[in-house]
């Protein structure tokens, strides 16, 4: 297992290494709440611009730009606005935000008051998943130490901005992590995700003005800060900025979380150097790079393709950064395993607000169920196809295309492993008609 | 409320619409069809279902109609290949897991997921698999609960949120395992059926219809119901000359109400064909004795011959006649004319809680329509308490604040349910309600009526500051509480208080389906209130001839004065408290087996129609009345046809001046009475004399406390909700039986309270 940051200088993962990681004291020591400090001295106007000019993307999937997000709240409204941190990490095969929580709590806290400061808010949430209930001791400890040093609360560091910050867990579902789900969540409502628009910036947490970030978002911002959106930028490409955490997992010799700078070069020697290549010295089959949710990438589309490892290097190479969760596949695995596997967990996980995704994810999987039992028909690759463009596009929420794509992608990019399962029924056919 | 014009182009062709208009409505009126189960007029968006789907120029992925706001120049396509096939595709999931028992479900025949398949399903199934399964259950007495056949629309958790306010029906469950279920036990709420109502598959059913007929074989009959005074349009289901079921389904009645009923409209009827009902006229040939079963001929003879003795022998005057705010306009006006025209007599009433005559005579302002109040900017609400006596005035108020920003005060005795949608509650004394009109009318009274509500004075000021700053329509509502004087004064308010901007309205709260109809044809200005002529009994009054009954409350401290009369005739449909002393009985026939009209508190008159012939031997009110006036030589000319009765009525009726049955036929244009503005008078009396009665009301009275229960009024068994069994089990505590499979319906019986039967027990042990 390595933490650690390649190819640049560590910014998120700076202190994720250190001794007592999670005291205030190790986190002030390194720099810690001095972009805060800097940042309470800024107007908010002049910290949404550095964010802007940082070209930070929304880390928890969509890529969103940061600053163009907090822009979106209105400054005149008489409503209160809310911060709140994202930190329902539930998608298969992302583990980052999780050591950024576990191991640097005051790095988040800091970066949730930043943007409180900037976008004239009093409250902030963070919404931590269900099972990560550990880490809401670590953040309540983190948050009470914060308190008695005056960096939350009234006066924070002597002026005049109040900020309180409260921790608030879900109870296990993968919608919440869907940020107007998660609102509803949050509320005490049934977690389903509201209509949009109105979007969250204008109408969030009790209909009030909030900005939902993901925990790795909020904890670049105060890196951000200290060295201003320029500076950050260019630690990446001109669209996506800074530094970005991948949470390796599968067949590689050295699993991880690995802080790349944006446009990292390439993916093979990602692989194969940096994470010291498969395990068993088997072959690579397959990358799924961005959480379960993405395209399944097979190994031709990746050796020898230079893919760079950034948001349009990956949309160029077929797939998408989403948030991270770097799933190695060797040759062993059986695609057509994976992804019943990642079919059942979507229908586990939908929400049941509408049709095509509640209806259509249970139909996935009752088809999957069939062919591995040996039942498969010659046409059931697609029916699963016709299934997932009947979902695709026309659910309420992206969980539908969550569902969909790694589906698609499978049978396109590996239509033997699907062949093989359909090959008794096939066979049986082709014995009935030679008779 | 702009009306701004803005062009959308639909499949080729370009319409001029509202700006803000709904693309899925603007798509509907211009006739390109667009399928759609969860999109509800007026309930909160859900976009769940996804066959509203079209596409739209320069958006990425097909949009749900239902969610979109029509802009200008937007260029929208409801029909292509790539349309069809996701809904298609959507028709297929819903139908995936649904089971396919239409032969066996109380809805097939008119459920919407048969006409979508009809519409969009595929010739064959592709769903293969097994179908998921979730068991049958009860989630009230009433309210049948088949989960597999549901599509999750939530029409049922929304309309009892935004309808009801009860919030009592949620779904459970996550995903494809999501059911519509209750917070644990039994549903908790009004038992309003409305879950029921728009549903549009077979998960919730009736549970007192359950299994008992299908749509096809029921003929439908648009009539009004007969529990209240908002008068609600309903379509009755009957079979055989029994009426099986009251519904507001759309495809059947689109009146005032929609889709909404109330407990009593929609579970209440059974009394229509209850086995008490009087089957015979009947005579008590001398008092203290036995009735016994007669002819018509006798029964009217016997009638005729004691009328002219008591006439003969004590004057017309010792003749009453009362009516029933019950019964339809063409029954009261009935009675009057016999009061009038063959009697001769000024004894006549009708059997009204309280009159509205002092609030008409003063009226300075139009009655509001529900519609109007759904619409109104500010609603002013003093006593009552229309969620349980009005009920869909309750609805009508619930949305007026939730959907359409309207301000509501409530001024109140009790902390009633709407309180919790009003802007100001003022929880004053109880009796009091005279103080805060009174205040309401003149602020010089504001110090004398906060003493005496228990109010602060500024409280007072702040309610009529709203209603002053009111821009568009306040709507005065009232109940029974006030005085005669306060009706007065509350009518006068708007000849003070309207500019051009601001219109008021009024909408009282009368108890009864036909209050205002009995109030309108006259029958309510006689010499004598209903209780008053009670007193009389046996001294200047001899003889009554009543139309229903009289209620407890006018029985109450007089239980005897019927039996003093000379004689009592009464025409009814089960024997009551008033027919124990009655010298003659005639069966009338109910609501459900007569033509006619009622008025309701909005002033609109509705037509009753006849579902089923009468039952056994009993006949209209209207046409009893003509018989007896026959019997003693008067021809009313009304040639057996109530249209008849209703165009003399209508003719002799300033209010109704014009109106015809072929003009009321239509319940989607309900036709409002014209009662007359009267113009401002000087209530310096009316003012002095509410002064010298609140100054006498007690300082140190202690408010209640509490909100009221659900149910409290509508689940009382009392009049014809008496004859349904549900009624009773719902007032006895709607207790929950463990898991039945079989309606609890099946196991009570009236006397007895709740019962098992031994199937029972066994099926709820199997």
């Amino acid at each position: 297992m390595f933490i650690g940051a390649l190819g640049c200088e560590p910014l998120q993962l700076a202190r994720v290494n250190l001794e007592n990681s999670t005291s205030l004291d190790v986190y002030r020591r390194n720099g810690g709440y001095e972009a805060l400090r800097k940042a309470l001295g800024m107007s908010p106007d002049d910290v949404i611009a550095e964010v802007k000019k940082s070209a930070l993307r929304g880390r928890g999937g969509a890529g969103f730009p940061t600053g163009m997000k907090w822009g979106f709240v209105p400054k005149d409204s008489p409503k209160p606005k809310y911060v709140v941190c994202n930190a329902d990490e539930s998608e298969p095969g992302s583990f980052k935000d999780r050591y950024l929580m576990e191991r640097d709590p005051h790095m988040l806290i800091e970066g949730m008051l930043i943007a409180a400061h900037a976008l004239g808010s009093k409250t902030c949430y963070i919404y931590t998943r269900g099972e990560y209930r550990y880490l809401i001791e670590i953040m309540d400890r983190a948050l009470v130490e914060a308190r008695n040093a005056n960096l939350v609360g009234e006066k924070i560091l002597g002026t005049d901005f109040a900020c309180e910050v409260h921790t608030h867990t879900g109870a296990g579902a993968y919608i919440c992590g869907e940020e107007t789900a998660l609102l509803n969540s949050l509320e005490g409502l049934r977690g389903h995700p509201r209509m949009k628009p109105p979007f969250p910036a204008v109408a969030g947490l009790y209909s009030c003005p909030t900005v939902v970030n993901n925990v790795e978002t909020l904890t670049a911002v105060p890196d951000i800060i200290k060295m201003g959106g320029e500076a950050y930028q260019k630690l990446g490409t001109e669209k996506s900025g800074g530094t970005k955490l991948w949470s390796v997992s599968g067949h590689v010799n050295r699993p991880g979380v690995y802080e790349l700078p944006m446009g990292y070069d390439d993916m093979e020697k990602f692989i194969m150097e940096d994470c010291q290549g498969i395990t068993k010295n088997r072959k690579l089959k397959a990358v799924i790079p961005g959480g379960s949710s993405v395209y399944i990438m097979p190994a031709s589309d990746i050796l020898g393709k230079d893919v760079k490892m950034d948001y349009e290097g990956l949309v160029a190479a077929g797939s998408m950064v989403g948030s991270g969760g770097f799933i190695v596949m060797d040759e062993t695995v059986d695609i057509f395993e994976s992804t019943k596997n990642l079919t059942e967990f979507y229908k586990h996980e939908s929400c049941g607000w509408c049709t095509p995704c509640r209806e259509g994810t249970d139909w996935l999987v009752k088809v999957f169920k069939r062919i591995a039992k040996g039942e498969g028909q010659p046409e059931d690759a697609q029916l699963l196809l016709d299934l997932c463009d009947n979902i695709e596009g026309k659910s309420f929420c992206p969980l539908g295309d969550a569902a969909a794509w790694p589906i698609q992608s499978a049978i396109k990019k590996f239509p033997e492993d699907f062949k093989r399962h359909l090959a008794p029924m096939v066979e049986a056919r082709e014995a009935i008609a030679a008779d | 409320m702009s009306s701004e014009s803005i062009k959308v182009t639909i499949n080729g062709s370009d319409y001029q619409v509202e700006k803000g208009a709904r693309l899925i409505d603007v798509c509907r009126s211009n006739g390109h069809a667009v399928p759609s189960f969860c999109y509800y007029s007026d309930l909160a968006l859900q976009a769940s279902c996804r066959t509203c789907l079209v596409r739209i120029e320069k958006m990425p992925k097909l949009q749900t109609s239902c969610t979109i706001t029509c802009t200008d120049g937007m260029i929208v396509t409801t029909e292509s290949d790539e349309i069809e096939k996701a809904r298609r595709g959507m028709v297929e999931f819903l139908l995936a897991n649904h089971p396919l028992d239409c032969p066996v479900c109380d809805r097939g025949g008119e459920c919407e997921l048969q006409e979508m398949v009809f519409d969009w399903g595929g010739l064959e199934e592709r769903f293969r698999e097994r179908k998921n399964y979730a068991p049958e259950k009860y989630l009230s007495p009433v309210v049948a609960n088949d989960p597999q056949r549901c599509i999750l629309c939530k029409r049922c958790t929304r309309v009892c949120d935004e309808w009801m306010g009860e919030d009592a029906i949620e779904a459970g469950g996550r995903g494809v395992n999501t059911v519509i279920g209750t917070y644990g036990g039994w549903l908790n709420c009004s038992q309003c059926g409305n879950c029921i109502e728009v549903c549009p598959t077979g998960t919730l059913l009736d549970g007192t219809y359950r299994h008992q007929a299908r749509p096809w074989e029921l003929e439908q009959t648009i009539t009004t119901c007969t529990f209240c005074s908002d008068g609600c349009q309903m379509s009755l289901g009957s079979r055989g000359g029994e009426v099986m079921r009251a519904v507001a389904r759309d495809r059947y009645v689109n009146g005032i109400n929609g889709e909404f009923l109330c407990i009593k409209g929609r579970f209440a009827h059974p009394f229509v064909n209850h086995e008490e009902r009087l089957r015979t006229p009947m005579i008590r040939y001398r008092k203290g004795g036995k009735l016994i079963p007669a002819t018509w001929d006798q029964a009217l003879e016997f009638a005729a011959n004691k009328l002219r003795e008591t006439a003969d022998a004590h004057g017309a005057e010792a003749i009453g006649v009362v009516g029933s705010p019950r019964i339809t306009n063409e029954a009261n006006y009935a009675l009057l004319k016999f009061a009038n025209e063959v009697v001769g007599t000024s004894n006549y009433t009708a059997t009204d809680r309280f009159s509205l005559a002092p609030f008409f005579e003063s009226l300075g302002a139009g009655l509001a329509t529900h519609r109007d109040i759904r619409f109104a900017k500010t609603i002013v609400l003093v006593g009552g308490e229309p969620e349980e006596l009005q009920p869909l005035t309750g609805k009508q108020i619930r949305q007026a604040v939730r959907n359409g920003g309207a301000k509501l005060i409530v001024i109140n005795s009790r902390a009633i349910r709407l309180q919790q949608q009003a802007a100001q509650f003022i929880h004053i004394r109880p009796g009091a309600e005279d103080a805060a009109v009174l205040a309401l009318a003149d602020e010089r009274f504001d110090e004398l009526a906060a003493k005496k509500l228990g109010v602060d004075a500024s409280e007072l000021s702040t309610a009529r500051g709203t209603v002053l700053d009111t821009e568009g329509n306040c709507i005065i509502m009232f109940g029974g509480e006030l005085s005669p004087a306060a009706q007065s004064l509350l009518a006068q308010i708007p000849h003070a208080a309207s500019t051009d901007k601001r219109r008021f309205l009024f909408h009282p709260l009368p108890l009864y389906n036909n209050s205002v109809g009995a109030h309108d044809i006259g029958l309510m200005g006689g010499a004598h209130t209903a209780s008053s002529l009670l007193g009389a009994a046996g001294a200047e009054i001899r003889a009554l001839y009543v139309a229903g009954s009289f209620l407890p409350d006018h029985l109450r401290g007089q239980e005897e004065a019927l039996s003093k009369l000379d004689l009592l005739i009464v025409q009814e449909l089960f024997e009551t408290e008033t027919t124990r002393y009655a010298d003659v009985v005639l069966p009338a026939a109910s609501f459900a087996e007569t033509d006619g009209t009622f008025t309701n508190n909005d002033g609109l008159v509705q037509r009753v129609r006849a579902s089923i012939p009468p039952a056994h031997q009993s006949k209209p009110d209207w046409m009893i009345t003509a018989a007896l006036a026959q019997t003693l030589g008067m021809d009313f000319n009304f040639q057996m046809s109530a249209s008849t009765v209703f165009r003399e009525l209508a003719e002799r009726t300033t209010a109704y001046n014009g109106m015809r049955y072929p003009l009321l036929k239509d319940e989607t244009k309900p036709v409002q009475a014209k009662h007359a503005i009267a113009p401002r008078r000087d209530l310096a009396d009316e003012i002095e004399a509410l002064r010298l009665s609140i100054e006498s009301l007690d300082e140190t009275a202690e408010k209640i406390m509490g909100t009221p229960p659900v149910g409290h009024e509508l689940f009382k068994p009392g009049e014809l909700t008496g004859k349904v069994p549900q009624f009773h089990l719902l007032a006895a505590g709607n207790p929950k039986p463990p898991d039945v499979l079989i309606s609890p319906l099946y196991q009570i019986t009236i006397d007895a309270g709740l019962r098992r039967t031994d199937e029972a027990v066994a099926v709820a042990g199997d």
